[in-house]
């Protein structure tokens, strides 16, 4: 057994805590999105309004992961699958959901400028700005361009949004939403 | 013409339960949607409304009793609520019905957004 590994990842249990129902990295298929779907909708059924928001929220995030991710994963069925990570955490008052990826550094403008107008916007101009962007042509996988904004909704709160380089092609994105209980 | 028939599950993914009955004009979708292929998906329920305006040319009632749905489908129903727009402006019948639970805010958002997008007359019904 190689003792530094099984010390590195008891460091990485004890991290994460009691206060991280769910933490999951690797490719982000539709049987994952089932699970981790499942049982946030079992986890929340004591706060049912939140539980709803958190899965709504899930379900876009960790779409995005699963088309969009710079880091690919090929399964047996030959599926390409996006991969990265999904973590729940829970507070007293609120849960935060967090997503982190890689992204390719060309792609990571145009997301930090949605971000940031997302941000700048009150909940009108946020709908009115949602009603803009469903207008036009769907993406690739028939997406909305909506995701980020109906995070953003949802949550009723800012998204937390940080980007750190990894290498010279990619970057790690990770976003953070609190969602009130 | 055919009525469409599509019995919805809840597994891997939320397939929707569509029931379009091509004699009353009357097109139900309900359940959640959360699809693998939206756009793929959609576009029975759109050939099929476009083939009944084409040739029944009778009256629509769609009736949306959705408890979820993702952002890539809030598209594909921005797509069919503009047909059924296009269908009434020629003079086509058309009531849209949308039930949603009432303690859904942001369900009751959505609604009201289709009706600023649109221009259609939705009524929102709440349980």
């Amino acid at each position: 057994m190689d003792a530094q590994l099984n010390s590195n990842i008891l460091n990485l249990y004890r991290t994460f805590g009691d206060n991280t129902p769910l933490s999951y990295k690797g490719p982000i298929d539709d049987h994952i999105l089932q699970v981790i779907g499942t049982y946030i909708e079992g986890l929340l059924k004591h706060s049912p309004k939140a539980g709803k928001k958190v899965f709504k929220i899930f379900i876009e995030l960790a779409q995005n992961i699963s088309y969009y991710s710079a880091e690919r994963s090929k399964l047996a069925n030959n599926k390409d699958i996006g991969t990265g990570m999904v973590l729940i955490s829970e507070q007293a008052e609120y849960y935060t959901f967090m997503t982190g990826n890689l992204v390719k550094t060309d792609d990571i403008i145009s997301i930090i400028e949605k971000s940031e107008v997302i941000n700048s916007l009150d909940r009108e101009e946020l709908r009115e700005y949602k009603r803009e962007q469903r207008k036009l042509p769907p993406g690739k996988k028939g997406g909305a361009h909506i995701g980020l904004i109906q995070v953003a909704l949802t949550s009723s709160n800012p998204l937390d949004i940080e980007v750190n380089p990894v290498d010279e092609e990619h970057s790690f994105f990770s976003i953070a939403v609190k969602i009130d209980k | 013409m055919e009525n469409l028939e599509i019995e919805g599950s809840h597994k891997n993914f939320f397939i929707p339960t569509v029931s379009f009955n091509a004699k009353t004009g009357i097109c139900e979708i309900s359940g959640e949607s959360f699809l693998e292929d939206t756009v793929e998906f959609y576009k029975q329920i759109i050939e099929w409304l476009e083939r009944y305006i084409d040739e029944v040319k009778g009256p629509i009632a769609f009736i949306v009793k959705l408890s979820y749905f993702n952002t890539s489908t809030s598209r594909s129903l921005l797509d069919i609520l503009n047909l059924l727009k296009d269908y009434e402006d020629e003079g086509g019948e058309v009531v849209v019905n949308w039930h949603f639970d009432e303690n859904d805010v942001d369900m009751e958002e959505d609604i009201d957004d289709y009706i600023i997008d649109t221009g259609l007359d939705i009524n929102k019904i709440p349980y």
